[in-house]
């Protein structure tokens, strides 16, 4: 067997996993169903009993939502713990860059926890509201994110017994590293223009939320999220690392930088999907979402801080920048 | 004018066994105003649970509605209903239903949890309707302990806690003594003047001459039978 | 604090009622305990693991004929000493001596003390005047194994040594290694160097094989490469090469030992889908006393959820609590023989207390996914009974 199979992380994540997707199967099943038969109008015993089984759903699927995000953590950790079995691997990046599967499924995770957020917000509007105004909208959100997680699933097993421990990969270093000539950054941005357009498009995601813009929210947020990762990983991080040439998202998740990688990018898409889903809400239901705005306006200004913070201490205690 | 409290249109309930329906309710009609007194009379099995619960919310109708001050409570989602149980309905169940290893003062908390307030207010409530059901020095006995009356002046005091216009109550007195019972009908008669709307369940004679002004109607196999009023029957 | 209204019920049912709990928690504590002892038990292990090998050299050479490791000649170790990168050779003489009486063996290992450059933690052991005096006679150091083995065989101040020339050595025992290195030296037997080679029947000229040092990391590929060039029967050995076997070895034991623990959790599982479902049904009336009362479903359920949530963190802190004492104080009775094992003397290893997120967070994911899982259909059954039950 796998020798990476065999890591206990590894073993723990994957029953983890299993296990929860044997919960949203039960949720599925129950769900198409529901659908078929859902007739809210109706005073027949089916009818109620179907009610009182959607709250089976609900219950899963708050429970995978946190354990979702949990085991995003743990998995992050974990594959960072890997990083011993892996020849050439120094953290995360190169473990998870070990095959074709690893960065897909990271991203799948993120995708999946926004939808899952989705979901939360869309069933906390139906419950509230007296005639389940949106449960087909959401049940069908269910089925699609249903389907996601079947194909995470997969990619898990695939990832982790696809993992060579004997061929040795490339790490951040080679990675994110800046080769000669060639620019990692994109639309032709170098250091200068993209820190520009990071405090730019922070300033007007602010300016959007507390001005009730929500498409223009929308749109700038995804947009920040995006600059954020090229800036943090070509910038900031190297104030995190005091290191000008370490270019890397995963080395700071790491105890010798305080594990502050969680902080930075837990405020970034934590701030960034509350906000994204609140405007959402505000778009389609015409719902206010207030304390989800705050949150969001609250989260992205501690990231941007943090990030400023890393640039400015260096700078003080040694009165140059890298 | 009297404002409607309670709108029972063309209600029906039946159960399903097997093939066979078994129908409790039929095509129910009935007006119950704000502040008014009803007592359903009536034998074992003609139905006066079954339409209790569905005037409470605790069960729902096979057709017709139940429109609580204008709104119908029939159709309304699990949080919603539960949301008018618990600051509508004040209910006192025929078994006294109290949570044995509970003190008191526990049992009436209960009602209060889901409603959000903090332990200040609740405490507070509790005292007050502990008082008003004339049981605060037994506030913190369990409830196990305590006698018949005790027990039922504790579910009164419970009905109360969340301040509800509609005390329901079933079988009220069916566990109790002559003399508690008297006690019952006391805490209603003040009930009355606080201007709950309140409507019995009993087949118990001491409700047929009230002290205070009340609408008897008898029920019969799942119908009303006729509506009249002790006044109006004294008056002819 | 004030509590909320909702959690001062929570604590009262909670409290009234442990008696229903106290039978899932003692299940939770059985399996929190084998589970948190394995995982220490083996982090532990690994760690100190990690901690003799910081001290290993970087590289070991060897020579190799049909497979099998010889003795290497003398000579290749200035050919090393040219290679570029390189800060430090060590040639070392080690091998194993079998003990007749019983089928044990010893590992003797020679050091050249007077080389300044040899192994670090040696010399830490012993200061300078201890040095001189062990060097004076035909002194050896022995672990912890060899010691007590040795007694029970009365020998208890050194050994006579049979050579392969048939000569009989005397070794008077000068000191009994500390226990912390146990774990790698509990068999060993420290020996100067020349002495070695006589007890094991070697050349002058020969030795077991050499260690070399290169400091800067980023060389270790290239210098390899280079040195594996140089013979035809030269065989490299990194200390990444050495951790990871051992990092494999332990990460197995504890991976089979959790393949064979997820019966226990399926058991579990089923177990506790049984028993949440009786105390449930038991629990009918009341809650459908509670919804009767205004009780939402959502009310319901988080009550449950926060009773599940509480049984289980007090199950974690104790299980994992009572691990910890039973590995890191008591140090692990029964259990650690199946993470030894294999060693031909009984091992007594001081196991470091190791407590980390990695441990922890696994232990924990592992015990709650499980036991919330299996609670949540029952919960929600249990949550959405009918009010009018309270009426019947
Ligand atoms: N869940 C049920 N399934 C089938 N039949 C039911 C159910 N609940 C009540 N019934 C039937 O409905 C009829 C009316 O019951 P209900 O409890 O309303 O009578 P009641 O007037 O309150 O009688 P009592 O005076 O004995 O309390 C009874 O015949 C009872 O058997
Ligand atoms: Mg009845």
């Amino acid at each position: 067997m796998n020798e990476i199979l065999l890591s206990n992380q590894v073993l723990v994540y994957l029953l983890s996993e299993s296990i929860l997707f044997g919960l949203l199967l039960i949720a599925f099943v129950i769900t198409f169903g529901i659908l078929l038969k859902w007739d809210f109008g109706s005073y027949s015993e089916q009818q109620f009993l179907l009610e009182r089984r959607a709250y089976l759903t609900m219950t899963i699927l708050l429970f995978v939502f946190v354990v979702k995000f949990l085991l995003l953590v743990y998995f992050v950790f974990a594959i960072d713990s890997l990083s011993l079995l892996v020849p050439g691997a120094m953290c995360a990046a190169g473990v998870i860059s070990a095959n074709d599967y690893g960065m897909l499924l990271l991203f799948l995770k993120l995708v999946i926890l926004f939808f899952l957020l989705l979901w939360m917000a869309l069933n906390s509007y139906d419950l509230r509201a007296k005639n389940y105004p949106i449960f087909r909208l959401k049940s069908w959100l269910f089925i699609a994110i249903f389907f996601i997680i079947s194909i995470e699933l997969g990619l898990n097993f695939a990832y982790f017994s696809h993992i060579d421990t004997l061929e040795p990969v490339n790490c951040c270093s080679t990675l994110y590293g800046q080769l000669e000539g060639a620019n990692p950054l994109p639309f032709g941005l170098n250091i200068m223009t993209l820190l520009l357009l990071f405090y730019l498009i922070y300033i007007v995601v602010m300016g959007a939320m507390l001005s009730k813009q929500r498409v223009l929210s929308v749109l700038a947020t995804l947009l920040f999220v995006m600059i954020a990762y090229y800036s943090v990983v070509y910038f900031f991080g190297t104030y995190i690392y005091e290191l000008p040439t370490h270019n890397c998202p995963f080395c700071m998740l790491q105890v010798e930088y305080y594990y502050v990688g969680y902080l930075v990018w837990g405020t970034l898409f934590v701030g960034a999907y509350l906000g994204i889903v609140s405007s959402i809400m505000e778009i389609g239901l015409k719902e206010e979402r207030k304390k989800e705005q705050t949150s969001a306006l609250i989260l992205l200004s501690i990231f941007v801080l943090l990030c400023t913070a890393y640039v400015a201490i260096y700078y003080l205690r040694n009165g140059v920048f890298l | 004018m009297m404002k409607a409290m309670i709108v029972i249109d063309n209600l029906n309930k039946h159960f399903k066994s097997g093939d066979d329906i078994f129908k409790v309710l039929k095509g129910i009609n009935l007006q119950i105003n704000s502040g008014e007194c009803i007592v359903l009379k009536g034998v074992s099995g003609s139905g006066k649970t079954t339409l209790l619960s569905i005037i409470g919310g605790l069960d729902r109708p096979s057709s017709g509605k139940v429109l609580v001050e204008g709104e119908s409570i029939s159709k309304l989602p699990d949080l919603h209903i539960s949301h008018f149980r618990a600051r509508k309905i004040g209910m006192i169940f025929q078994h006294f239903n109290l949570f044995d290893h509970l003190t008191a003062a526990e049992n009436v908390m209960i009602p209060l949890i889901p409603t959000g307030l903090d332990m200040h207010e609740v405490n507070h409530k509790v005292e007050v309707s502990l008082k008003l059901a004339n049981i605060f020095h037994k506030a913190n006995s369990a409830a196990g302990r305590l006698s018949g009356g005790e027990k039922q002046r504790v579910a009164i005091a419970r009905a109360l806690a969340s301040n509800p216009a509609i005390i329901l109550c079933d079988e009220p007195t069916a566990n109790l003594d002559r003399n508690n019972s008297l006690k019952f009908i006391d805490i209603l008669s003040q009930l009355h003047e606080m201007g709950k709307t309140i409507v019995v369940a009993t087949h118990d004679p001491l409700f047929d001459t009230l002290p205070f002004e009340s609408k008897i109607i008898p029920m019969e196999d799942g119908s009303l039978v006729d509506t009249f009023s002790k006044d109006t029957l004294a008056e002819s | 604090m004030r509590t909320s209204p909702f959690f001062h019920f929570l604590m009262l049912g909670f409290f009234k009622e442990r008696k229903k709990h106290i039978g899932v928690i003692a299940i939770s504590l059985v399996i929190l305990f084998l589970l948190g002892s394995a995982l220490f038990i083996s982090s532990s292990i690994r760690y100190s693991l990690n901690q003799t090998l910081a001290w290993e050299p970087d590289f070991v050479v060897q020579r190799t004929q049909g497979g099998q490791k010889v003795n290497a000649p003398t000579a290749w170790i200035d050919d090393l000493l040219e290679v570029h990168g390189i800060s430090k050779v060590t040639p070392r003489v080690y091998g194993r001596y079998f003990f007749k009486a019983k089928e044990n063996s010893f590992l003797i290992v020679g050091v050249d003390f007077m080389d300044e450059q040899s192994n670090k933690a040696l010399r830490m052991m012993m200061d300078e005047t201890d040095l001189k005096q062990f060097l004076k006679g035909d002194n050896m150091l022995v672990g912890e194994g060899v010691s007590t083995h040795l007694k029970t065989h009365f020998y208890p101040n050194g050994y006579t040594f049979l050579t392969p020339k048939g000569v009989f050595k005397k070794v008077n025992l000068f000191k009994v290694l500390p226990k912390k290195s146990n774990l790698i030296s509990n068999d060993m037997i420290i020996v100067p160097i020349e002495l070695a080679r006589e007890i094991l029947g070697m050349g002058e000229d020969e030795v077991s094989d050499i260690a070399l040092n290169v400091p800067n990391d980023d060389e270790w590929d290239n210098v390899a490469d280079k040195i594996s060039a140089f013979y035809y029967d030269i065989h490299v050995t990194t200390k990444e090469d050495i951790k990871k076997a051992y990092e494999n070895l332990y990460n197995y034991k504890g991976g089979v030992f959790l393949i064979l623990f997820l019966i226990v959790i399926v058991t579990f599982v089923l177990i506790l889908y049984q028993r949440y479902s009786m105390v449930y049904s038991s629990e009918r009336r009341h809650i459908g006393l509670l919804r009767a009362l205004g009780w939402s479903i959502r009310d319901v359920l988080k009550l449950k959820f926060f009773e599940t949530m509480m049984i289980v963190v007090i199950a974690f802190v104790l299980g994992v609590a009572l691990a910890y004492l039973y590995v890191f104080v008591l140090g692990a009775p029964l259990l650690r023989e199946i993470f030894l094992g294999g060693a031909n003397l009984p091992n007594s290893v001081i196991l470091v207390p190791v407590l980390d997120f990695g441990i922890l967070s696994s232990i924990f994911l592992i015990y709650a996914i499980p036991f919330i899982s299996a609670v949540l259909i029952p919960t929600w059954k249990i949550a959405v009974t009918d009010p009018k039950e309270a009426m019947l």
